[in-house]
């Protein structure tokens, strides 16, 4: 059976027709191109299929697109806008805590998500709620050295008052 | 200026925070078809029938791949990058359950999936033997008929004494130095162990998958998830009797390797295929059928020790069984590797070494991050501290007693250099406070520290080369067959062509892996692209500065001896603004604005073992490290944590400090997994954890509180700049520094890994009951 839905992507509305047991991650990939969410272990263990549905993390691998019908998402294509990157993206980059790099889209959607309900969160808060999200090439600690520097950097930018994100050094 | 020593930022990098980078999954052809296989669900079995009449006839399916092809075609259809012992798919019969029977090509995947229900197959059953001690006995059922050994093999393979030690056994290699009776004689105590490492999982994030076109005119390409484009290619040729000119082998970024990845895995598959179904194939696995498709070997060791009063090692025999499964894969050189390194960093004047990779009835074990080292490390450096124990020794003293040190010559007899273990040793132990011990969380824990080193080769004899091309804008192109898997390659070799041309990084590209245009590399593997590649784009940098000079001494009409390039011009030395920047330099030259400038680069590796003897020069440079943890174990429970880890790797010199320790700290935590978590658990023939919900690997919260990096830099003479690789080194001393640890704090000693509270809990409880 097949479904007309309408996902709001990355701030834009997309109409899609998807079979009853179609993953909202094969949609996406297959339909629409986005290829930053990637299957890692295809049974919502290891976070590479990461999502933002209405703002909190999901694995897309086990996800319906069906039950997305109405709701927002945010992919790793979302996130930076007009080529300035989120500062979780910059210091991943900047960190060296990205190696192959096919865990770091749902590493950084994770971390976003932790860094959005709690913007102070701790160093033991971090890496409780990153516990889904298996790189098997960093070792983590960068991974948690550039999210802790993010959350820094995104509580500077609070208290400025500062809505923008800052640029990119290269 | 210099862009060697800085922790640049990656050049993938931004491509990766943003989600765009290209992995093979991504990949799509015009009219292309999505390929499933079907396995073997016998461990080992004669194939009788295999009828794919009805599948062929289900609606989207545009091919069924059969043994029938394979027989029909002019093709020879077995491959293995030692000996050719892996049909495409099952010919007479299958050897493990997952092995591959038939495969089937159809417009979408779910299709592709349902035809496999529809192929029927009848198996015959043969005895099938899963346990290598038992397949390595002289009675064991036999899983090959035959040995075919690869056309185009690697030099180093021919130290191997194939097919001699029984039914099973692919190759036995041997080392044999001074006298081993005379040495047991002289010793005044001896020791004797059995350990035992599991087969575990690479666990790359990325599935392994490949995509092929056959054309009309009988070229073939292929895009896969592979460590070493060439080698693949080598073995399509000799499977299809193609020109290699005629095939080409791309490697986009690759989602994780560890070994993995290495030797033609999809490719001969997806070729016939496409071949079959006259239009592009892609191959994605399933993360269950990673687990079928490679694995690393589980190896029993067997270890005696002679040693002297004093601490001094004076004799050592070790055998080996590197169980490689159903197919040999690189098992045969795996298996030289741990050979040769059984006798860890350390000086012992007779020994007696044997290794043997030997056939069972499960998935095939090849090439795996430490390759070989870390199954073998695991028994001799907790031998060592068994060793130190009953001699009343500190485990750093005896260490440090019979390390080997500059200029000592190795088992094999050649002369060590670069290898700074004592340093090492000591650097990672005062990092730990190795002699002040810390207070307990709780009286029921208890807290010890322990140490573990190693010394690992690279693959030698080796070749790679590179292409450069200079722009006429002044920007440059690397073309090197090296696969950024992650490591970091395309950064390294950027900032090594940066540093020869006196470039900002961001002026240099590299084009990567693609055979029809980057010159000839053997391998992304062995942690050799650091050195070898190195080496070869470097060249290649000299060879278009060079040119670069005589352009521009004509042009200033001076000598080229009295140029130096500096900030992207070439100066004359002394009056920097007179500099030509290269943009100029080459308008100039060809007297237009147009044109590049070539450069060339090539680097061998020589070496070659005695068969009989193992004598010769197994290594162009060797690898040091040593890892020092301290863990607190819990005596109610027996689990045990981690409460710091100091590792410590010698770089010859660090090119990208924070690249550098990422590799380091990656070790760590694969050796962690190993240590603690990971083991694919069979029942007989039949695996029962091919999942992530069942197979733990380290997650965030594994972390260590306190882990370290230590680069030391000991220069090796021939290494770009005094580099040599890292991206191993630190994986064997895990799990053994951990093991010494746990057995300094609650007495128990586990030889079988992984280390678990169930097995530490049980140990202290059989302990409690003798008391």
């Amino acid at each position: 059976m097949k479904h007309d839905i309408t996902i709001r992507i990355n701030g834009r509305d997309e109409e899609l027709q998807v079979g009853s047991n179609e993953t909202l991650l094969d949609a996406l990939r297959n339909r629409l191109k986005l290829f930053g969410a990637r299957e890692g272990c295809g049974v919502s263990v290891c976070g590479a299929c990461t999502m933002l549905l209405d703002g909190r993390p999901v694995s897309s691998c086990v996800t319906l697109a069906a039950l997305a019908d109405g709701k927002e998402v945010l992919t790793i294509e979302g996130l930076s806008a007009n080529g300035i990157l989120h500062p979780l993206q910059d210091e991943l980059w900047a960190r060296a805590a990205t190696q192959c790099g096919y865990c770091t889209p749902g590493i950084i959607l994770a971390a976003k998500f932790v860094l959005d309900e709690n913007p102070r969160a701790s160093r033991d808060e971090i890496v409780e709620q990153l516990a889904g999200n298996i790189c098997r090439c960093t070792g983590y600690l960068k991974i948690v050295e550039a999210i802790l520097a993010a959350r820094d950097r995104l509580l500077e930018q609070t208290e400025k008052g500062a809505g923008a994100c800052q640029s990119t050094s290269r | 200026m210099t862009a060697v020593g800085e922790s640049v930022r990656r050049i993938d990098g931004l491509a990766k925070v943003t989600g765009t980078i290209e992995y093979t999954i991504n990949l799509e052809l015009p009219g292309m078809l999505h390929a499933k296989v079907l396995r073997s669900t016998h461990p080992h079995a004669r194939v009788v029938s295999v009828d794919a009449s009805k599948a062929e006839r289900l609606r989207g399916v545009r091919a069924v791949l059969t043994r029938d092809d394979l027989k029909r075609w002019d093709i020879d259809p077995y491959y293995g990058p030692v000996v050719r012992d892996q049909p495409i798919v099952a010919i007479d019969r299958v050897r493990y359950i997952g092995d591959t029977v038939a495969a089937v090509a159809a417009v979408d995947a779910e299709i592709a999936e349902e035809a496999l229900e529809l192929i029927e197959v009848e198996y015959e059953d043969l005895p099938a033997v899963f346990d290598v001690k038992q397949a390595f006995n002289p009675e064991a059922p036999r899983i090959h008929e035959q040995m075919r050994p690869a056309e185009v093999s690697f030099a180093d393979t021919h130290a191997l004494n194939f097919a001699e030690g029984g039914p099973n056994v692919v190759t036995h290699f041997m080392l044999r130095r001074g006298n081993l009776e005379q040495g047991f004689r002289d010793a005044d105590e001896i020791f004797e162990d059995e350990f035992v490492v599991p087969a575990i999982q690479h666990l790359a994030m990325e599935p392994h998958a490949a995509l092929a076109a056959v054309h009309g005119d009988g070229r073939i390409e292929v895009w896969s998830s592979t460590q070493n484009p060439s080698v693949v290619r080598e073995q399509l040729a000799e499977v299809f009797h193609a020109d290699l000119s005629k095939i080409r082998v791309v490697a986009p970024f690759v989602g994780g390797g560890y070994g993995g990845k290495t030797y033609p895995k999809l490719e001969p598959l997806v070729v016939a295929l496409a071949m079959k179904a006259n239009h592009p194939v892609r191959l994605i696995l399933t993360r269950e059928e990673v687990f079928y498709t490679i694995t690393r070997h589980a190896v029993v060791t067997r270890i005696k020790t002679g040693v002297k009063r004093d601490g001094r090692l004076v004799a050592r025999k070790c055998e080996m069984l590197f169980d490689t499964g159903a197919y040999a894969d690189i098992g045969p050189r795996t298996s030289k590797n741990g050979g040769y390194a059984s006798g860890g960093p350390y000086r012992i004047p007779n020994v007696e070494f044997d290794s043997y990779c030997v056939y069972t009835n499960k998935p095939p074990a090849g090439a795996f991050r430490g390759f070989g080292v870390p199954q073998v490390c695991w028994a001799y450096e907790q031998q060592m501290d068994m060793i130190a124990e009953r001699l009343k020794m500190d485990p750093v003293e005896i260490r440090l007693k019979n390390m080997y040190e500059e200029g000592d010559p190795f088992f094999t007899g050649e002369i060590l250099h670069a290898i700074p273990l004592k340093t090492l040793t000591r650097k990672v132990t005062e990092a730990v406070d190795w002699k002040t011990p810390s207070r307990p969380s709780s009286p029921t824990k208890r807290r010890a520290k322990g140490v573990a080193a190693m010394i690992k080769s690279t693959m030698t004899p080796s070749l790679s080369a590179a292409s450069m091309k200079m722009e006429e804008d002044g920007s440059v192109s690397v073309l090197t067959g090296t696969v950024e898997i992650g490591q970091g390659s395309d950064t390294m070799l950027a900032q090594v062509t940066a540093d020869i041309l006196a470039l900002p990084v961001s002026r240099i590209r590299v084009v990567h892996s693609d055979t029809n245009v980057t010159p000839y590399d053997q391998s992304t593997s062995s942690s050799r692209s650091t050195f070898s590649m190195g080496n070869a784009v470097r060249s290649a940098a000299v060879e278009v500065r060079e040119q670069l000079m005589q352009m521009a001494a004509a042009q200033l009409e001076i000598s080229p001896n009295d140029l130096e390039c500096r900030e992207g011009k070439v100066v004359p030395k002394g009056s920097p603004e007179r500099g030509l920047g290269y943009a100029e330099v080459i308008r100039r030259h060809f007297g237009m604005g147009v044109g590049s400038v070539m450069g060339r680069g090539t680097f061998k590796t020589t070496g070659h073992l005695d068969p009989r003897t193992g004598q010769g020069k197994a290594s162009a440079f060797w690898f040091t490290s040593a890892v020092a943890c301290e863990v607190e174990v819990d005596t109610e429970t027996g689990d045990f944590e981690i409460l710091s880890l100091v590792a410590g790797v010698n770089a010859g010199k660090t090119l990208n400090p924070r690249l550098s320790e990422g590799q380091v700290e990656g070790s760590v935590l694969f050796g962690i997994g190993a240590t603690a978590y990971e083991e694919m658990v069979y029942d007989g023939g039949q695996l029962l954890n091919p999942n992530l919900l069942d197979y733990r690997v380290p997650t965030i919260a594994d972390l260590p509180r306190d882990l370290r990096t230590i680069l030391v830099e000991d220069p090796h003479r021939e290494g770009p700049m005094g580099a040599i690789g890292i991206g191993e080194p630190a994986v064997a001393p895990v799990a053994p520094a951990i093991a010494n640890a746990i057995a300094r704090a609650v007495g128990v000693r586990v030889k079988v890994l992984p280390i678990t509270a169930e097995k530490i809990f049980r140990a202290l409880k059989g302990q409690a009951d003798q008391a």
